[in-house]
């Protein structure tokens, strides 16, 4: 009878491990890859725009879906598709706040893969593009 | 007899027969004891707070050998007023910075390291250190520390570095 009961406390034991570690590796991956300018808490500096109560909006149209994976920073960053997808999926629940006001699918490494071999050239161009056509959505609503 | 004592009497019947003498006692102490060895365990460590990123610190702040600075490019703020965690009076802390990993020997983990430059004043020109540790191209403008990192600061003239710890490296 002990040893069942000990059974769910194991289980619960090897996957909180296996969250924490999960947890740290995401952190660390910010911050070696995204940190440097988006810094700290994901408000950005001068010309680095803020994540932080932002970077929901790109969720509003498939557009801004892709440009969080196409703009250079993520789709040319060292990161493995899977470790790629886990940072994106970070900064939306850590950083997203009010922005975000759709249900989150989250990204997997299947959906990045093939998004980010195709990096954005025109980044400002093409932020503006999605951005003015998430707002004029809004407006006519 | 009344109906509440024949109540009480069946229950207490009732829980002798099915508890031991030092059942509660069993009981409390397992729980005490558990209790107490949960923030020993690696999952209460891991997410915990900041005691468990805190390095060990040993050596020389003002000495390019010291530890934190395996990347450092610049002069070291240490020596021009401030520390390796704080600019001089005068110049400002740049909030975009150069990010790596240093090993410290004191307590053989890695750290991921800030170093954020102090802005504001014309080059400190004290203590020089090139360690260029983990130093990356140009063309990996993210990784690399040949450039002004004084971006978001009023001024972009370079003073000196600090070298910050902001967290602990991940080991695959």
């Amino acid at each position: 009878m002990a040893k069942l009961t000990l059974l769910p406390v194991l289980f619960w034991f090897v996957a909180a491990l296996a969250a924490a570690d999960d947890a740290g590796r995401v952190v660390f991956d910010y911050q070696m890859n995204c940190q440097g300018c988006h810094t700290p808490d994901g408000a950005g500096a001068g010309s680095v725009p803020a994540l932080k109560g932002h970077v929901g909006v790109f969720l509003q149209s498939q557009a801004g879906r892709e440009y969080l994976v196409r703009v250079p920073g993520s789709a040319t960053s060292a990161l493995s598709d899977e470790r790629l997808a886990a940072v994106l999926n970070w900064i939306i629940y850590e950083f997203a706040g009010n922005s975000l006001q759709l249900p989150f699918t989250p990204y997997t490494a299947a959906e990045v893969a093939p998004l980010r071999k195709n990096p954005l050239n025109e980044v400002d161009d093409y932020r503006q593009h999605v951005l003015r056509a998430i707002a004029g959505a809004d407006a006519r609503e | 007899m009344n109906f509440f004592d024949r109540v009480f009497e069946q229950r207490s019947r009732q829980l002798a027969q099915r508890s031991s003498r030092r059942g509660l006692l069993k009981g409390l102490g397992a729980m005490l004891v558990g209790g107490a060895s949960i923030p020993l365990l690696p999952v209460a460590r891991a997410a915990g707070g900041d005691g468990a990123s805190r390095p060990v610190e040993e050596g020389d702040p003002s000495s390019c050998d010291y530890w934190r600075y395996c990347a450092i490019d610049g002069f070291l703020c240490d020596c021009c007023g401030g520390s390796a965690n704080t600019c001089p009076p005068g110049t400002e802390m740049s909030p975009v910075t150069w990010i790596g990993t240093c090993h410290n020997p004191a307590d053989g983990r890695n750290y991921v390291i800030s170093y954020n430059d102090c802005c504001g004043k014309s080059s400190c020109g004290a203590c020089l250190c090139m360690r260029d540790e983990g130093d990356r191209p140009v063309y990996r403008p993210d990784k690399t520390n040949d450039l002004n990192w004084c971006l978001g600061t009023a001024s972009v003239s370079y003073h000196c570095s600090t070298a910050i710890v902001v967290g602990v490296a991940f080991n695959d």
